[in-house]
């Protein structure tokens, strides 16, 4: 602490550290400095001049950001002369700026209005006319007012620094610059919302909330959102119960950095949408019913224990997706196994169970976000982060900012993608195949001492070439490594493979293993025990259920499915379609109704989404987050807990008498046998049994290897309703597959004319696009899309239409 | 003494007299309803919303009178119109809530909402007390050159 | 079969324009390759007959690895890029101070009407586009006014006169 300096700001003495801004400074000590273009996240642009502070013996006034402090520095910011500034700097913003407050949907949090009156005259010596400048057409998400904008060029630098995608600029100068785009086009960045948070006035606003709403009017809450395992912290905004939109929160945050995903803020428009389930409703001799929550409840217990009854509980499994909260969780798996069946799963995305009895408890960071940005040397296992954890890829790109390698092994993307900016230092596209040799390689070339057996022969039979042997080297070499696995390695017919490889690497090398899984609250999911595996808590079962590969092959006669759209939440959705077709009972708790929920349901319950839930949910690097209603209940749904609780008694089961969510909470604490450390270290616990990994049918010829990637926005429920999210060109990605430019050019493909898939007896003409990130031999399907869900994850055979 | 006094009914002739002092006096007790008091430009009678000359209504939303409103009697929803203006699809006064405290119509930025000089009006449910924005644009309509004419009185004071 | 992969703008650039670009480009350092970025701009306009179109802006960011929009902010930042087709011969007339107290109005309305268009036009024939232009650094000798790399200075009507009558004539190369 003896590096401290001393300095005086208002006559007030104080120690600082040597080095930082003046204006961190005074914030720090709180005194106000009001300003407009500094922003602690981004770069200094020292534009507006309204933070201008009195240094003594400084000639004239001082913008406070861009100002180092220094030792015995004696600062005034209520001076007459800073005063004087702070007026005349005013005076010329406004000097363009319409007085349309009232009509504008900032006014009421619009930093320029207030410090207009904090620190403004009340008159100008300007009445000249207004410039007028046209507003560029930004997309679905951003309305813009440009004859409002104070040329802050915040929205510029969060583009360029952080988005990673210079997508605005400032053409023109003087009187003449503006914000804009070039040419004409959207904003495509899909972290682009926040603009209109960072926006200090009117120009840029929410284009959903436009006009919908005054701050004054709004109540907000704070929640997790659950799109992604980083489980981002948002404020969900709402007025007289109903939603009016989700901005991020204001603390600078060291988990979120005070950014959101556009995926997080605005998801939450579909939860009105004409899906959505208001009512109960059964089948009654195939015909649908809207019915009391009395009638559907018992008819639900009726079917469940009719199937027990004529089938046993083998025939009766339970599988749920991501978003929902432990503690529904912990009760589904509970009602599961009071009735005497352990068949529960949740890893819709996952292929390859096979080392269930080693792998660890839940697929995660290994890392708190803010280590793994601290990170040197990144190695991207098929990851494709812009488009499955958005703010996990700005992690990157900041880490890589700031000097860290980014080297990574890509195993199918999206056309337009870069992992980070600047660009990774090395980037291989690479087939499912060629990644698991990949890894090999890389493992041979550490010359692993502690290793399986098979593992061992395997790895003897591998040459390493130059690449290889670089990327081990450097490996080895950092300080801190990662491995960063995403959904390409998650969906991948070799998981266990290649976890085990990563672990290899690992040890050989100090990195941490970290998965970037799919999903909010699968970390949740698997703790609280809806695994066929172990128990809530995480304890192994000796006799385990069917996981869901398996349920696919088994005689199933009656399905439990909670908050999950078997029809599109899944890497294999036509597979689980056959296996909910054939069952004879299948009971939905679901917030949304779709079509085909109609067709294989039976009972449809409807639940509160997250955004309506109490809670606790587990984020990918173990830590609980509680979380309390962000809105009342929407129609009759009942949160799913509650639900669940019902029917356990109901069906004459014991234990299920919780009287609250928090009841539910403690049961799960209290089985829960490992503690809250240890389920975030059992991240990357040891992998020593051998594990014998199926090889990959590899394709014929005219055929191409399915790399199933999940679009960013169809990753589940909620955001696929998001009739703005769905519009845009990163959900135009999700309705057209992507080839390899050789593998386009062998099969002679058209440009702008569709593809035909086919897979046995399914076919599908498709548009379709070049990507650079593709490995030749493989196609980019994603899932979650209604047209492509009849393709399993086997190979493809494409044919030019 | 006393005595003397009630009997002279003395009291009586007093009270007589000042009655029929007034008695002769000019009158001025009003015949409501053949006779009015007169209204400043000022009165806050019964609300209206007021259209521009070329017949668009003149509130944009800003919903500043809803959150000044003490008595909470203004209930307003808006939404982009497909001009792409800002526009209330709802705006509701409750005049069995309202004060008539006149702070919505100081508080608005475009003259929409006034207080005109109306006070006779009546109601036979409480639901015909809720002001409509249908109802409150018909009576600005009808009333619109009073209430232009009042304001313009009053411009020079505001 | 040619592929319409994001970045193929390059092409635009002729070999001969990419050539001296990267003689710009090897003057500085090579992470900082967007330093040639007004040299490119210059280069490439003088290889489309004097303007930029949206393609070569896009090419030239493709080509030096920047955001396109970087590369817009400069060309619009600048005068002596055009954003628009010109003519062959470019007048940039200066009415900055020192112009303007010698005269430079009376340029213009001569110009203007000689040429019988308005600031910022091009004649029907295009040949001649009429430019205002901020100092030159001509001060001394002004008004003056610059027709492609030719600086002419002390006008007067019959200066004037005689540069349209030879411009007209292209028997000036600008």
């Amino acid at each position: 602490m003896s590096n401290l300096i001393n300095i005086e700001i208002d006559g007030i003495t104080m120690a600082v550290v040597p080095g930082s801004r003046l204006i961190d400074v005074a914030d720090e000590q709180g005194v106000t400095i009001p300003r407009f273009c500094y922003h602690s996240k981004l770069s200094l642009a020292a534009s507006c001049r309204m933070c201008l502070v009195e240094i003594e013996r400084a000639p004239k006034p001082m913008p406070a950001c861009s100002t180092t402090v220094t030792e015995g520095m004696k600062v005034y910011t209520r001076s007459p002369k800073v005063i004087a500034s702070q007026r005349s700097v005013m005076e010329f913003l406004l000097i363009n700026h319409p007085l349309d407050c009232p009509v504008c949907d900032q006014g009421g949090e619009c930093e320029l209005q207030e410090i207009a009156v904090g620190y403004g005259r009340d008159g100008s010596a300007y009445g000249e006319v207004k410039r007028q400048v046209v507003n560029p057409d930004l997309g679905a998400l951003i309305a813009t007012d440009m004859n409002r904008c104070i040329h802050c060029t915040r929205c510029v630098r969060f583009g360029d620094e952080i988005a990673g995608m210079m997508e605005l600029g400032a053409p023109g100068r003087g009187e003449h610059m503006h914000i804009s785009t070039f040419i004409q086009g959207s904003v495509e960045s899909e972290l682009s919302g926040n603009v209109i948070d960072l926006c200090p006035v009117g120009a840029l606003t929410s284009k959903p909330y436009r006009y919908r709403a005054r701050p004054w009017e709004l109540q907000s809450a704070t929640t997790i959102s659950l799109h992604d395992s980083l489980g981002t912290r948002i404020v969900v905004d709402s007025r007289r119960g109903e939603m009016m939109r989700v901005v991020a929160t204001e603390m600078n945050d060291p988990e979120s950095e005070c950014w959101i995903s556009d995926r997080d803020r605005f998801s939450s428009l579909a939860l009105s949408s004409e899906d959505r389930l208001v009512q109960p409703m059964i089948k009654v001799d195939g015909q649908w019913q809207s019915v009391d929550w009395d009638r559907a409840l018992t008819f639900a217990a009726e079917g469940l224990q009719k199937v027990i009854n004529n089938y046993g509980s083998d025939a009766l499994a339970a599988l749920a997706g991501l978003t929902q909260v432990n503690e529904e969780y912990y009760l589904l798996q509970k009602l599961l196994r009071s009735l005497g069946s352990n068949n529960l799963d949740h890893r819709l995305y996952q292929v390859d169970c096979n080392d269930d009895a080693t792998a660890p408890l839940y697929n995660g960071f290994g890392q708190s976000p803010r280590d793994l940005e601290r990170s040197d040397l990144f190695l991207v296992i098929g990851a494709d982060l812009r488009r499955e954890i958005p703010l996990l890829a700005q992690r990157l790109r900041s880490a890589a900012r700031h000097g860290a390698t980014v080297m990574s092994l890509n195993c199918g993307g999206t056309p337009e993608r870069r992992v980070t900016h600047p660009a990774a230092a090395l980037e291989i596209n690479l087939s499912p195949q060629a990644l698991v040799d990949e890894l090999l390689a890389i493992a041979a070339a550490l010359h692993p001492s502690t290793t399986a057996k098979t593992l061992t022969k395997q790895l003897a039979a591998v040459t390493v070439n130059e690449r290889q042997q670089q990327i081990a080297t450097a490996l080895k070499n950092a300080n801190h490594a990662t491995l960063l696995l995403g959904a390409g390695a998650q969906s991948h017919s070799q998981l266990s493979l290649i976890r085990q490889l990563c672990h290899v690497i690992a040890a050989a090398t100090g990195a941490v293993v970290s998965f970037a899984t799919i999903g909010g609250n699968a970390a949740g999911a698997a703790l609280a025990g809806v695994l066929p595996h172990r128990k809530a808590g995480g304890e192994r079962l000796e006799r385990s259920g069917l996981d869901w590969q398996q349920m696919l092959a088994a005689p199933l006669k009656g399905v439990v499915l909670l908050g999950l759209e078997p029809e599109l939440d899944s890497v294999d959705a036509a597979s689980l379609m056959r296996l909910l077709k054939a069952s004879e009972f299948n009971l939905l708790l679901t917030p949304f109704a779709s079509p085909a929920m109609y067709d294989y349901g039976d009972v449809l319950l409807p639940i509160a989404t997250w955004f309506e839930s109490a809670g606790s949910t587990m984020n990918g690097y173990g830590e609980w987050h509680q979380i309390s209603p962000a809105l009342p209940l929407y129609g009759a749904a009942r949160p799913a807990w509650k639900i669940l609780r019902v029917l356990g008694n109901l069906l004459n089961l014991s234990g299920f008498s919780q009287m609250s969510i928090e009841d539910c909470r403690r049961e799960l604490q209290a089985a829960s046998a490992v503690t809250p450390a240890a389920v975030r270290s059992g991240c990357d616990g040891e992998m020593s049994a051998a594990y014998d990994a199926p090889s990959a049918v590899l394709p014929a010829a005219g055929e191409l290897q399915r790399i199933a990637a999940l679009p960013l926005y169809q990753s589940d429920m909620l955001v696929r309703r998001s009739a703005v999210l769905q519009q845009g060109a990163i959900a135009a990605e999700a309705q057209q597959v992507a080839i390899a430019p050789s593998d386009a050019e062998a099969l002679n493909l058209v440009v702008g004319r569709a593809v035909e898939l086919s897979q046995g007896s399914v076919t599908a003409q498709l548009p379709w696009q070049l990507s650079r990130n593709l490995a030749a031999g493989t196609i980019y399907l994603p899932t979650g899309v209604a047209a492509l869900a009849q393709f399993d994850h086997g190979n493809i055979a494409v044919r030019g239409v | 003494m006393r005595l003397l006094k009630s009997l002279a009914l003395k009291e009586l002739l007093v009270g007589m007299g000042l009655t029929g002092r007034y008695f002769f006096k000019r009158k001025f007790t009003v015949q409501y309803p053949e006779e009015r008091a007169p209204i400043s430009p000022r009165f806050r009678g019964l609300h209206a919303q007021r259209r521009y000359p070329n017949g668009e209504e003149r509130c944009i939303a800003c919903k500043l009178c809803e959150v000044v409103c003490p008595a909470m009697a203004i209930t307003i929803e808006s939404e982009q119109r497909a001009d792409g203006s800002r526009r209330t699809t709802r705006y509701d006064i409750d005049l069995a809530k309202c004060i008539f405290c006149g702070f919505c119509e100081e508080a608005c930025p475009v003259d929409a909402i006034v207080e005109t000089r109306i006070y006779e009006y009546h109601a036979e449910s409480r639901g015909e007390l809720l002001m409509t924005k249908e109802r409150l644009l018909a009576v600005g309509d009808k009333h619109e050159a009073q209430i232009a004419a009042d304001r313009e009185i009053e411009a020079r004071y505001r | 079969m040619s592929l319409p992969v994001s970045g193929a703008e390059s092409h635009l650039i002729t070999a001969a324009s990419c050539a001296e670009i990267d003689k710009w480009v090897a003057k500085y350092p090579p992470e900082r390759k967007q330093s040639a970025v007004m040299a490119a701009l210059r280069i490439v306009q003088e290889q489309n007959g004097g303007w930029l179109s949206d393609g070569l802006i896009a090419a030239v960011a493709d080509y030096l690895g920047m955001p396109a929009v970087a590369v817009y902010e400069v060309a619009t930042f600048y005068s002596m890029y055009q954003l628009e087709p010109v003519g062959r011969h470019k007048i940039s007339v200066c009415t900055n101070i020192s112009c303007l107290l010698r005269g430079s109005e009376t340029v213009v309305a001569h110009l203007e009407r000689r040429l019988g268009i308005k600031l910022g036009e091009t004649t029907a024939d295009g040949k001649i586009t009429l430019k205002e232009v901020e100092c030159l650094g001509a001060c001394v000798n002004a008004p003056m006014l610059q027709v492609g790399k030719r600086y002419l200075e002390k006008l007067t009507p019959e200066t004037l006169d005689a540069l349209l009558d030879d411009l007209q004539g292209d028997q000036v190369n600008g």
